[in-house]
């Protein structure tokens, strides 16, 4: 280095690699190092030395995740790093989980994160695609073949460089689809891959990315279910006082039905853009069946009715974000003792 | 079905520059458009005000509540058959709602611009017909970051202001600006009528017998129409109540298929895209060297109920099968229910035994709905992908319209068209 404006380059490690301890200390509070520490010497020699080296015991990050971030994420702002390396943190699911939520929140914060784990490690999950991660093997074995491909990774995107796609690259997919240009039209390349597919050679330009949620068993005793009321339909209270979207919605919401046994015409209203709502204007019970739910609890139907109703627009809404709705309302219901839900779709 | 008209021949003229003037004509590659003379809502009455501009690549402009874009062309045998049904008589015989083999569109010499479109734009919010968010914003920029993504960011392009009449049925309205805009693309196509085309293709139908042992292959091109604003037209009636239809693919090329439906932008098939589509040009083109082209079928999407959908896609891999189809690429139209038409489609035509391909557009996070015969698909890009923010000088066609922010693919018109009409793909990072 010649002193000139170079880059900053930052390395998060769990206790261990950073030498702070093994099992016995993986309760260590997050501490700030000057220079490389273990793996972070092999990334000097390909020219991405880190500047700072951040650890934390994994322990301690699991118990005290949000005052630990809240540390580390303020060295980050004081530091102002161009590039973050996480790990390699390998199979290690404590590790992994650490790197990819650190990863995750600097990411957002506009920092290139570099990181490497086993494709199945939660960090790949945690990070939620705001990080490059180079797929290793479950255990230290594979640390040699990472070390170059990381480093390699982080002095490009230290120097400003835009990477390509996680193939060519060598980083797992991060769930993301940018748009390109192909050589030929869409009608083209439909009419190339259809003859060819006649004469044998299937291929594709997109697979299908769903997930097939298997049933869970049927409710065991469905007179002391607590029972929830869970809606796509874009029902909100008249005047969409939360402003939920229309379409594209990125948020769901939740509202009280605690002390009532009707949802009222001009009370309630659908602002879902994907269907004809005057149906469903005229009577809200149609998008949130309360009415039904109440007659059926006072009749002993089922135990009793959660006390409130979640609701968003399900229109054009991207799979990932549905999904990311689906289990936060799931995590809240079931914190709430719900052990079964009416889901009125559109 | 057997032809008794004339080969369709489509003769292009190349535009290089457009030009206001005081006489609307055309001379050598520059195209001289004289607003007075087009006299654009002139006999309207469901129109307020029409206002009429040109814009060019490299304007910066972004052209706001973009509805459709036509590509101007005229008949040439008799201008007023142009665009049949809708300025021109329809024609129609035979037990089809829609017999194509003896339409009007579809044979005879047609001349067509290259390079230029005409855009009808509306704000239909600030004149009442919609409420907020009801339609999304619609954009086409003639510069800066997001130019590339509509084609018709590099085209000229006649940009037609609609301003309703106050209290005018919505129905009536958009039958007007429909009206209009294929006018003034006939008009001026018809500035080339005493110019003898330097480039004309002949597009025979039923094509000339091929090679047998050459795939047969049939295009399912899907439409919907649901009601004023999400129209597609045939000869200017909706196509509400579709059943799978063959239809003779030069009418379609040649304006008898016309748009009428403003939903999402980037996905959605502006006249222009079965004007020009691609797929069939392609088809037409590949025929006797690589496939036989056996037809299209023009088939519903956005059905209501899951047994409709299944109903009707077993009819459309029914009548592919009967038309000798060994392959089908099926388009989709618009975006979210639609895909489930196409998949199910696609399902029922693998089980026939008919290989397929099928063109979709994916949001972030990937598709609405797959089946797993679904196995060779053709991506046309990601709607959700965001496009820098930009500025421009001016925004015409409405106010506002996200300058300075972000703007998603899906707002750019044609961008991901599912018939295949942009290079626009979308990969993994």
């Amino acid at each position: 280095m010649d002193g000139g404006a170079r880059m900053t380059i930052i390395h998060y490690l769990n206790q261990f690699f950073a030498g702070l301890g093994g099992e016995e200390a993986a309760g260590h509070e997050p501490v700030k190092l000057d220079g490389p520490r273990g793996p972070g010497r092999a990334f000097a020699a390909a020219g991405a030395a880190p500047d700072v080296t951040l650890a934390c015991g994994d322990d301690h990050f699991a118990e005290h995740e949000p005052e630990v971030l809240a540390t580390l994420l303020a060295w980050l702002e004081e530091l102002r790093p161009h590039v973050l390396i996480c790990g390699p943190s390998f199979g290690s699911g404590r590790y992994g989980y650490a790197c990819g939520v650190l990863a995750r929140e600097a990411g957002r914060r506009g920092v290139a994160v570099v990181a490497a784990m086993t494709p199945d490690s939660p960090g790949v999950m945690a990070a939620e695609g705001a990080a490059y991660i180079v797929p290793t093997g479950s255990s230290v074995a594979s640390m040699k073949a990472v070390l170059p491909s990381m480093a390699r990774l982080a002095a490009r995107l230290a120097e400003g460089e835009t990477l390509g796609g996680p193939e060519e690259e060598g980083y797992l997919p991060r769930g993301l689809r940018v748009m390109v240009r192909a050589e030929h039209t869409g009608a083209r390349r439909a009419i190339d891959q259809l003859l060819d597919k006649l004469a044998g050679d299937v291929r594709t330009e997109v697979g299908s990315t769903g997930d097939r949620v298997p049933p869970v068993p049927a409710v065991s005793d469905l007179h002391t279910v607590r029972l929830a009321l869970v809606t796509e339909a874009g029902c909100v209270p008249q005047g969409n006082p939360d402003r939920l979207p229309t379409r594209h919605a990125n948020v769901w919401l939740r509202y009280s039905i605690a002390d009532a046994d009707s949802l009222g015409a001009g009370a309630y209203e659908s602002v879902h853009a994907g269907f004809d709502t005057t149906a469903g204007n005229d009577d809200p019970n149609r998008l949130v069946p309360l009415d039904a739910a109440r007659a059926l609890e006072r009749d002993g139907a089922f135990g009793v009715l959660h006390d409130s109703f979640y609701t968003t627009s399900g229109v054009d809404t991207p799979v990932a974000t549905a999904a990311k709705f689906g289990q936060e309302i799931a995590a809240e219901l079931r914190e709430a003792k719900v052990g079964a839900v009416i889901l009125t779709g559109t | 079905m057997e032809s008794i008209l004339a080969d369709l021949e489509i003769a292009t003229f190349a535009v290089d520059e457009v030009v206001e003037g005081t006489q609307t004509g055309w001379s050598d590659g520059r195209l001289t458009v004289s607003l007075p003379q087009l006299a654009v809502g002139a006999g309207e009455s469901a129109l307020a005000e029409a206002t009429v501009e040109v814009v060019r690549p490299g304007d910066s402009v972004r052209i706001s509540n973009v509805l459709d874009a036509v590509l101007p062309s005229v008949k040439a045998d008799d201008a007023a058959l142009t665009f049949p049904g809708v300025l021109g008589p329809a024609s129609v015989t035979g037990a089809s709602s829609f017999a194509m083999a003896t339409s009007v569109a579809g044979a005879g010499r047609t001349h067509r611009f290259d390079g230029l479109a005409v855009l009808s734009t509306c704000d239909w919010l600030r004149a009442g017909y919609v409420g907020p968010e009801e339609l999304p914003d619609s954009f086409v920029d003639m510069a800066g970051p997001g130019a590339d993504r509509s084609p018709f960011g590099s085209t000229a392009d006649v940009v037609i202001g609609y301003v309703p009449a106050e209290g005018a049925p919505v129905d009536e309205v958009d039958a007007a600006i429909r009206r209009e805009t294929l006018r003034v693309s006939r008009e001026l196509a018809a500035t080339t009528l005493d110019v003898e085309p330097a480039h004309a293709a002949t597009l025979p139908w039923p094509p000339t017998p091929a090679d047998a042992s050459l795939p047969a292959v049939v295009l399912m091109l899907q439409v919907a129409s649901e009601g004023p604003l999400t129209d597609t037209f045939w000869q200017g009636e909706p196509l509400r109540e579709l059943d799978p239809t063959e239809a003779d693919p030069r009418a379609i090329i040649d304006g008898a298929l016309t748009n009428g439906a403003y939903d999402w932008p980037a996905v959605r098939n502006v006249t222009a895209a079965y004007q020009g589509s691609a797929l069939i040009r392609d088809l037409f083109a590949a025929h006797g060297q690589r496939l036989r082209f056996a037809g299209v079928i023009v088939a519903p999407g956005y059905l209501d109920s899951a047994e409709q959908k299944q109903r009707s896609a077993g009819a459309a891999a029914e009548l592919a099968a009967r038309l000798g189809a060994d392959g089908v690429i099926c388009t989709t139209f618009s975006s979210g229910n639609s895909h489930t038409d196409t998949m199910l489609t696609v399902q029922a035509c693998e089980q026939r035994g008919i290989g397929t391909v099928a063109l979709v557009c994916e949001t972030n996070g990937g598709l609405t709905d797959h089946v797993p015969e679904a196995n060779s698909l053709i991506s046309t890009g990601n709607e959700d992908d965001l496009v820098e923010p930009w500025t421009p000088d001016r925004v015409i066609g409405g106010e506002g319209a996200r300058s300075g922010e972000p703007v998603p693919t899906w707002a750019y018109l044609g961008a991901c068209s599912q018939m295949g009409e942009t290079t626009w793909t979308a990969v993994p990072a």
